[in-house]
């Protein structure tokens, strides 16, 4: 016997800009990466998501800074950050979406509730916004310091991007 | 699996009736699958479903398909750890920090002989004020040459283009560098002078003028990358 099932649906991350913020008394730094790649996989009404980008992608304008941020969140051992979710399709729509992400960075995976997104239609395109609100303790990174004053344990990361259906 | 079922068996021949014939379920299913084709709504598509009830299955129900790492299309090489990159740059972090603070250690002294320059002048031969200035020239010389140490041979990290405020605070170093070799030796041969009771003369005269440049060249340099401009 033969029978009909609702296709498989995919989506692929077409742009994106991930910035993260690091505060300390004397300084506001902001690291941005456009090098994210992502895909959606939608099946049997629920939708997979994973997305990854290089920790060494992050540009703070600063290649001194860069190369710190780099060991400090030891980004050679663990060069790919990933976040991983799961939505349900019918909630892939214009409006806001709360999503438990599952973040593995610094060899470390933390898990955040409930995390607040607004989604935009554009086209064929699903636009995407929010911010992560991410902490070093999270991820077990000892804070960098300048002339012996740490940063701030907040290291939120804002999200804007851009996803097409595949 | 959210399936919708569609039986069409009512539509088949008699003639392909399952009756000894081996090559009847294929035939028949191939019918099925040209008449169902025919009428599949969009966002749906065909399969042929289980023999087996579900509950009747060894194995459960699979879970939904997750995208893997892989799929993205990131080179081999930028998604393996690289523990000897690593290690590079935790020595090269523990060495410029030493950097920075030895730096910071600097300041003091420094400050302190430029501040006693002012009087180490004088016609006397022998002067305390000026023993102490070249006392703590001594030592700003030893602090300076340590902090400039772990910075010239911390590691560097291949394929980086140096970008920001880091670039100014290098390019310092070539005003300050020579200066901190020129200075002591100025300042030797402005002190042997004063010693012989003669007035500072010659190239030994500019000691003054090149410690001041080099200490601003310094001061601007610790500025360069502890301040946001």
């Amino acid at each position: 016997m033969i029978g009909l099932r609702a296709a498989q649906t995919q989506w692929q991350l077409d742009q994106s800009t991930l910035t993260y913020h690091v505060s300390h008394p004397l300084h506001q730094v902001e690291g941005v990466s456009h090098a994210a790649r992502g895909k959606g996989i939608c099946d049997a009404g629920e939708c997979n998501f994973l997305i990854a980008v290089p920790v060494k992608f992050f540009d703070s304008g600063d290649s001194n800074r860069d190369l710190h941020m780099l060991q400090a969140t030891r980004g050679a051992e663990n060069p790919i950050v990933t976040v991983r979710t799961r939505i349900p399709e019918s909630e892939i729509r214009p409006g806001t979406i709360h999503a438990d992400l599952e973040i593995q960075f610094a060899g470390t995976t933390a898990t955040f509730k409930q995390i607040i997104f607004q989604l935009a239609k554009a086209g064929d395109q699903i636009k995407l916004s929010g911010t992560i609100p991410a902490t070093l303790s999270d991820f077990k990174i000892e804070p960098p310091s300048l002339l012996s004053i740490a940063v701030k344990n907040e290291i939120p990361v804002r999200v804007e991007m851009t996803w097409k259906r595949g | 699996m959210n399936l919708l079922w569609f039986v069409v068996f009512s539509v088949l021949p008699s003639g392909l009736a399952e009756d000894g014939n081996v090559a009847a379920p294929a035939a028949r299913l191939a019918i099925e699958r040209a008449i169902v084709n025919s009428f599949v709504p969009e966002g749906f598509i065909v399969e042929q479903a289980d023999q087996n009830p579900p509950e009747n299955q060894a194995n459960p129900p699979q879970k939904p398909k997750e995208p893997s790492l892989g799929d993205l299309g990131f080179p081999t090489a930028a998604t393996q750890p690289n523990p000897q990159e690593q290690a590079r740059l935790d020595k090269r972090s523990h060495m410029l920090k030493m950097h920075q603070r030895l730096g910071l250690i600097t300041i003091a002294p420094l400050v302190a002989t430029v501040i006693t320059g002012g009087f180490a002048g004088g016609r006397e031969t022998s002067s305390s004020m000026r023993d102490l200035h070249a006392a703590l020239g001594g030592l700003s010389g030893g602090l300076y040459f340590t902090t400039a140490y772990y910075s010239i041979f911390a590691p560097k990290i291949t394929g980086t283009q140096t970008r920001g405020p880091i670039r100014l605070h290098k390019a310092l170093a070539w005003i300050h560098g020579p200066g901190m070799v020129l200075t002591p030796i100025l300042g030797i041969m402005a002190f042997d002078e004063k010693s012989k009771g003669e007035k500072v003369h010659g190239i030994a005269s500019a000691h003054g003028a090149v410690g001041i440049v080099t200490a601003a060249a310094f001061g601007l340099a610790v500025v360069s990358v502890s301040f946001k401009f």
